[in-house]
């Protein structure tokens, strides 16, 4: 048993020093003059001595000293304090804020809390306050540009949708790339937990006002100690707690609208006038084809059938409509210094544009501080959120209302002539596929309900002053209640009679640490000690799943839709899916004079997603740190105000990719026949699948200038990850289409550059400005026999970035006659109108080689502007359907206005196809080529804030206001693109894979809710 | 003091140190089992056999892409201009290497073969019971390569040293590339396994919705015809005509039985059907949904075939003279529960019309026209009262093709018969069906389904088929 070894190794360590403190003790402990909140990692002095200490992670320090002896207290963003030491022997000490840059200064990774001096990883803190308010669903979306490394992007519009998070480039092949998300400690089920919804997010429930800080964990010496979850780095979100002092009360409130971000001009639908253009173009190019002659289309009969003639609406409209957003939030924050409580209540409500699509949110938040005794203390938090959503369908659903927007020809008419929505389904100007949008929207349902606690319990024990115990429990409680209506008139329902679906999901996840802490002051070494921490941790992950389907409601009764009203049940099922880890962990960390820091951690985990031959992996880190500002010789030169290097390496792993049971060879139940039970072997499964492993190496520097005025953060990382999990195809002859292997490697090496300045600081005026750049670049280094593959519209090839857009090469229209063509291979020398004679062609990467954001704000007296920027450069990106929206080959659909462009007369110089209905080269014009990718780099105006704090006015200091903050606030009010063919917005990220074809959406546009732009006003109130 | 510090040293270390159990991260599925314990007794056997027949009735198999090309890509039924956007490419004759179609049948049809082998080659103790789903694991193997076969080889009786698809009889593993058998080894395989099914099984099943052996055997009789092997054929059919106990349908039943969406205990004409119910069914993707107007409804009848029926036909009546998208149409009605919440329409396999369609017609072949007519007649007796055939030698083989072409319109067999018989498919101009081509000459290199471009991709001991 390694971890018995670990402990005995650790107590020996302690019996052997634990004679201690020969002359007389001062303890004390050191917080901040703003905010009352502890500093750890404050150093101090005795002055004229090379005696020091610094201070834990409650703020608290111990120091031999005599009387008269002076203690100077330094840390950084603080000014200095000196004090005497007087008759007693127990000292507060608050700190005063220096002008210089706030941030980042203390680096809480969830195991251990450290000084940013101390700290030897790549990690960066948002502080919490940075995006109070934003009127986002989801943190996430506010942290979009504002950390190097951490690239975020939506791929719906829908409030409360999943989000594709990188750190550091893709981490893995298979599903999940996703970090791992640690909430106060606990490891959190994220992302989508749904079932039936269009799109979720786990972390839609947490308030972005309840955060006290946001730290990514970015290199291997920061995420190792999450050993098999590790690799695709670590979002660690702290929230608010309690300080001691006065009770401070806030209220924010804001209300606005979302309305439609401008469509581009090469995705506007076609009007009604060019689609019968298009249409009668399309039907006479047919019939005049000769070997048509046998079966021509009656053009004035279509026409008459299609009503090109008669009455148009425009569908893009009438699926879209500004909506309402609005936020209010309470909060308290007070105590003393035996107990401190922060209380937060919250409400938040958005409307997407598309009808349908909306989210309102209720959250709660109490954290609460006590002190029992000298050596005890106690933590409890609990986060309760309530989320609703309703999720219209996406990609090829015909009930998208998006897919409806840009399918629904003109003349399929929405209202009857009475006004009422049209319902009919038979006859072209009616809905004989897609369905009417509108009446979808009305009597259709796609809702979640998800309903969070998270609650943790930390129990602090200082058995004495060097030695540490911290017993942690956590629980991660989330309730799906998920519900589908489809009415039994138009839609997915039609030919039920009605139909409807109740999900219920719980993912009850529980976690528990026990964790032994050991400070050992190097004796006769001043300012050199060694930081220990031994632990165990065990986590539980148990779902429930809850399933029904029935059929046949009532038909004229649009609100009962409870399934109780069914008369015919199709689905009752229930079922579980839980996973484990158990883990072992040390982490220790040698300072000498926070000069030179020396840390390692190591973890051995084991977990129920292993292969059998796989149980468990050990994950080891080391980092060093050098703080060049502390050397003597620093002091010489004028021109940094502060230096640190800083370098790691190690080894993570990553499991989420793991399914619960994907590993065991199976056969699975429920595919029933005849009513009875049946077994099918459907799960190819592989014993020997582990967790992926990354090894991470990381050289870093951070330089301040003008006494850190302006700051620099430098990061080099060369990230080898092997073991991949591909998917690799099989011979469809075994039954099977791929296995998971870990079978591949691949690279993620890359520059990250931030940095904040101030670059006017006046009296009156200041100008904040930050600015952060991330390059990666991502290369397949090792696949199976060095044989590339083909993952949907991707080729995997050793050498090329992973997402390589695998195409056929589009080579513009033939003048002569109106065909599509390709280059028939990669030399670009031939061409041909044979779709199935040009070849595929590695080029394009999905993937953004570079991104970052860059954000400002100005104050004038009382008013502030901010603006947030984010841009993202260097993918193409795919329009998943443009073979329905491009050409004549689905006639019956509505098309992009931009096939206007088509070729019509000999000679003609164009890049859109002759339209003929059935389409031109045997109808594969539209097809998947290199026509369909676009450049995805864009700039986007992601925050634009102007608001007004009326200090100091005296009737509100009458009514007890303190702070009263007034602001207007624009979101996603401007987006540059750089590709004029781009039909949509280029934010389109990553989706899961599709579970029938195995292929993974990415970089692709799929219908999806488009995102919005808001405008809102607050008001931000303090008591 | 100091041993008060080991005191707690030791309460704190014994809390670090207390771990879980091995147990805890062993976590058993809940719905599934470890495939080497998966058939253990003669129950475990008969869940396999309903996870098989689920297999089979996928929409990517019997479910829908298989009875649907045998008719589209024939010339009973073509999309209408106003459709889902479905089989396009089959209706225009326009299908490349990584048609949906064409990857759906193998790869699922090759996933139903992984299910009847794993039954197969599993040894249990003899008994009636495991006869009965062994038996009905061989038939549906050769069920499943016989359709294989046709799609994406050169019928047999063109050439039998053409291609075939490749045999797999057992799981070898992920990473297995076999290369194509032959055709006539494939063929082989079939009858043996046929053979093999009509050995072990008993001669009643439960319902039409399970197998018995004269299932195998008729099964064996369509596989005799398609190979050319009329003397076999004819045998075959006469072992299910004269010891199999089924009764044909009568035209007084007629309408009844093609409303009827579940089984039927009492041989009354189907030999076997695979079971769709109001919960297990293939939804939206469902062959009914495709034919029916209260589904997608996209495929529609061919003008010529709705004009062989006579008058009196009753078989006339499983298709509508109605519209679609305002215009006259021949809506197909034989799969009508497609909106029923109790039950959906079953899956005909094998009935006994066909049986007696192939035993006349090989009987015909064989040049014993007496018992040909005897046979045919017999049947059309049932169907249309008007209407007795007396013709001999090839007009009689073609009156034959004729009322079998009637007989199992849009049950997925149509392609077939002009396939092994090798001749020109006309299809009609239809005013308003998609795109699609009148004129599919026997050379024509699209009348062999391309080998799947996932399967090319990775097995490179496969061949693809010419031209694609």
């Amino acid at each position: 048993m390694k971890k018995k070894l670990l402990l005995f190794f650790v107590l020996s360590i302690i019996s052997l020093n634990s004679i201690f403190a020969q002359s007389r003790k001062i303890t004390g402990r050191v917080t901040g003059a703003d905010d009352g909140q502890p500093l750890p990692g404050v150093s101090i002095k005795i002055q004229g001595s090379d005696r020091g200490t610094q201070t834990d992670a409650d703020g608290k320090f111990s120091i031999a000293g005599v009387a008269g002896e002076k203690l100077v207290f330094t840390f950084i963003g603080y000014t200095a304090q000196v004090l005497t030491i007087e008759g007693n022997a127990n000292y507060s000490v608050k700190l005063k804020s220096d002008t210089r840059l706030l941030t980042e200064v203390v680096v809480s990774d969830g195991y251990v809390t450290r000084a940013k001096k101390a700290y030897t990883g790549a990690a960066a803190t948002v502080n919490g306050r940075e995006n109070e308010n934003k009127p986002f669903s989801t943190p996430l979306q506010a942290l979009q540009g504002e950390v190097a490394g951490l690239n975020i992007s939506q791929n719906s519009g829908q409030p409360g949708a999943n989000m594709q998070v990188r750190i550091r480039g893709i981490g893995s092949i298979g599903a999940d790339s996703n970090p791992l998300y640690v909430v106060d400690g606990m490891i959190i089920n994220s992302g989508d937990l749904s079932r039936l919804s269009t799109t979720t997010n786990v972390l839609a429930g947490i308030n972005q006002n309840d955060i006290e800080s946001v730290t990514v964990l970015k290199d291997a010496s920061a995420t190792a100690i999450y050993g098999s979850r590790g690799s695709n780095g670590v979002i660690v979100i702290t929230t608010k707690k309690g300080k001691s002092g006065k009770t401070q009360v806030r209220f924010d409130a804001e209300m606005g609208s979302t309305s439609n971000l401008s469509l581009p001009d090469a995705g506007k639908p076609a009007t009604a006038d060019q689609y019968r253009t298009l249409f009668l173009e399309g039907l006479n190019n047919y019939n005049q084809i000769p070997a048509n002659a046998k079966s021509q289309f009656d053009v004035p009969q279509t026409t008459t059938s299609y009503g090109l003639n008669g009455k148009s609406n425009n569908w893009y409209d009438l699926v879209t409509k500004n909506g309402k957003q609005q936020q209010y939030n309470v909060s308290l924050n007070g105590g003393n210094e035996m107990t401190r409580i922060f209380a937060s209540t919250g409400y938040f409500k958005q409307e997407a544009t598309t009808v349908g699509s909306n989210l309102k949110r209720i959250t709660g938040l109490l954290n609460i501080d006590h002190t029992i005794s000298k050596r005890f203390s106690l933590g409890i938090g609990l986060n309760f959120s309530n989320v609703n959503q309703n999720t219209p369908s996406n990609g090829g659903g015909f009930a998208n209302p998006i897919l409806s927007a840009y399918f629904l020809r003109p003349f399929q008419l929405a209202y009857n002539d009475d006004g009422s929505l049209n319902s009919t389904r038979t006859g072209n100007t009616n809905f004989p596929s897609v369905y009417n949008p509108l009446y979808i929207a009305q009597n259709d349902k796609k809702t979640d309900s998800q309903t969070r606690v998270l609650g943790n319990a930390t129990l602090k024990w200082n058995i004495w002053d060097e030695l540490k115990y911290t017993s942690y429990v956590s629980i991660d409680y989330n309730v799906l209640e998920e519900r589908q209506f489809n009415n039994a008139i138009m839609g997915d329902g039609r030919t039920s009679g009605g139909r409807g679906y109740d999900y219920y999901t719980r993912a009850f996840n529980w976690l528990t640490r026990n964790q032994l802490s050991y400070r050992w002051n190097v004796p006769n070494i001043s300012d050199f000690y060694v930081d220990a921490n031994v632990g165990y941790e065990a986590q539980k992950s148990r779902a429930y799943f809850i399933t029904s389907n029935s059929n046949l409601y009532p038909a004229t009764q649009p609100l009962l839709t409870n399934s109780i009203n069914a008369s015919t049940p199709i689905a009752g099922n229930a079922n579980t899916s839980d996973y484990t880890y158990d883990a072992v962990f040390a982490i220790v960390s040698a300072n000498y004079k926070n000069k030179y820091v020396l840390s390692g951690s190591f973890r051995r985990d084991g977990s129920s997603r292993f292969g059998s031959s796989q149980a468990f992996g050990n994950f080891p880190s080391v980092g060093v740190a050098w703080n060049v500002d502390q050397e003597s010789f620093f002091a010489v030169q004028k021109i940094l105000s502060s230096a640190k290097l800083r370098a790691s390496y190690g080894l993570t792993g990553n499991s989420a990719g793991l399914s619960n049971y994907g590993w065991r060879p199976t056969a699975g139940y429920g595919v029933n026949y005849a009513g009875s039970p049946g077994q099918n072997f459907n799960n190819i499964g592989n014993v020997n699948l582990g967790w992926e492993t990354a090894k991470q190496l990381d050289i870093g520097v951070d330089f301040g200038f003008f006494n850190d005025r302006l700051t620099f953060v430098v990061d080099y990382y060369n990230k080898n990850i092997d073991k991949l999990i591909l998917l690799n195809p099989v011979s469809l002859t075994t039954g099977f289409s791929n296995i998971n292997q870990n079978i591949g490697a691949m690279t993620n090496k890359g520059f990250e550059f931030a940095v904040k300045g101030i670059p006017v600081k006046t009296k009156d005026f200041t100008w904040t400005t930050s600015f952060n750049l991330s390059l990666n670049k991502n290369k397949v280094t090792q696949l199976v026999n060095h044989a590339p593959f083909l993952n949907g519209n991707f080729q995997v090839q050793e050498g090329k970035p992973f997402y390589t857009w695998y195409a056929r090469q589009y080579a513009g229209v033939d003048p002569a006659n109106g065909d599509a063509l390709w280059y028939t291979d990669g030399t670009k020398t031939a061409t041909t109108n044979d779709y199935t004679k040009a070849q595929r062609v590695a080029g394009k990467q999905a993937d953004p080689k570079a991104f970052g954001g860059f954000n400002n704000t100005f104050s004038y007296k009382g008013i502030t502007l901010s603006a947030d920027i984010y841009y993202n450069y260097g993918n193409y990106i795919q329009d998943a359907w443009a073979q329905y929206l491009n050409d004549g080959t689905q006639y019956t659909f509505n098309k992009y206005a931009s096939n206007m462009n088509r070729w019509t007369t000999p000679g003609q110089i164009t890049d859109v196809p002759k339209y003929v209905v059935g389409g031109v080269n045997n109808g594969q014009s539209s097809s998947f080529s290199s026509r369909f990718l676009y450049k995805g780099d864009y700039i986007r105006l992601r925050n634009l804030t102007i608001g007004y704090d009326f200090k100091d006015l005296a009737f509100l200091k009458k009514l007890g206001i303190s702070k009263l903050y007034l602001y207007g606030r624009g979101t996603n009010l401007w987006t540059k693109t750089y590709d004029k063919r781009l039909p949509f917005d280029p934010e389109v990220g990553a989706l899961v894979n599709n579970a029938t074809t195995n292929q993974i959406l990415y970089g692709v546009s799929n219908l999806e809710v488009p995102q919005v732009k808001t405008y809102t006003i607050g008001l931000n109130v303090g008591l | 003091m100091k041993i008060n510090k080991f005191i707690y040293v030791l309460i704190a270390g014994a809390v670090v140190s207390t771990s879980c159990k091995k147990s805890f991260l062993d976590q058993k599925p809940p719905a599934a089992v470890n495939i080497g314990d998966a058939i253990k007794t003669e129950s475990d056997m008969s869940d396999a056999v309903n996870g098989m027949f689920n297999a089979s009735r996928s929409s990517s198999l019997f479910g829908r892409d298989i009875p649907v090309l045998g008719d589209v890509l024939a010339d009973n039924a073509y999309i209408s201009s106003s459709n889902s956007g479905r089989y396009l490419q089959e209706n225009n004759y326009t299908y490349i290497v990584t048609n949906a179609e064409a990857n759906n049948i193998w790869s699922q049809g090759y996933y139903t073969i992984l299910q009847a082998n794993r039954i197969i080659n599993t040894a249990l103790p003899t008994s009636t019971a495991v006869g009965l789903y062994k038996g009905e694991a061989y038939t549906t193997r050769a069920l499943v390569y016989l359709q294989l076969a046709n799609f994406y080889s050169t019928p047999y009786t063109v050439n039998p040293g053409a291609d075939g698809v490749p045999l797999v009889t057992g799981y070898q593993g992920a990473y297995t590339k076999p290369s194509r058998s032959k055709l006539a080894d494939v063929y082989a395989k079939i009858i043996s396994d046929l053979d093999s099914a009509y050995a072990i099984m008993p001669p009643t099943a439960t319902s039409s919705e399970y197998m018995n052996k004269y299932a195998a055997k008729a099964l064996q009789a369509r596989a005799y015809l398609y190979k050319g092997d009329y003397a076999n054929a004819r045998d075959a059919a006469l072992e299910v005509v004269n010891k199999g106990g089924y009764t044909l349908l009568t035209a007084a039943g007629f309408a009844a039985y093609w409303t009827n969406p579940g089984p039927v205990t009492n041989k009354q004409e189907t030999i076997f059907e695979l079971a769709l119910t109001n919960i297990t069914n293939n939804g939206t993707a469902g062959l009914d949904y495709i034919y029916n107007p209260a589904g997608y409804g996209d495929i529609l009848s061919t003008d010529p075939l709705y004009n062989l029926y006579s008058a009196t036909d009753v078989r006339k009546s499983l298709i509508i003279n109605g519209k679609r998208s305002g215009a006259q149409a021949y809506i197909v009605n034989k799969y009508s529960n497609v909106s029923n919440p109790n039950d959906r329409d079953d899956l005909k396999i094998l009935r006994y019309s066909e049986v007696l369609l192939t035993l006349a017609e090989s009987y015909a072949r064989l040049g014993d026209m007496v018992n040909a007519l005897k046979y045919l007649n017999q049947l059309v007796a049932q169907r249309d009262p008007s209407l007795v055939y007396a013709s001999t030698g090839d007009q009689l083989i073609s009156d034959i093709l004729t009322e079998r072409r009637k007989e199992l319109a849009f049950e997925g067999l149509r392609f077939f018969d002009l396939k092994r018989t090798n001749v020109t498919i006309n299809r009609p101009v239809e005013a308003n069906s998609a795109p699609s081509i009148t004129t599919i000459a026997t050379d024509n290199f699209r009348r062999l389904l391309p080998i799947p471009q996932a399967e090319t991709d990775v097995n490179k001991s496969i061949t693809q088929n010419p031209n694609y």
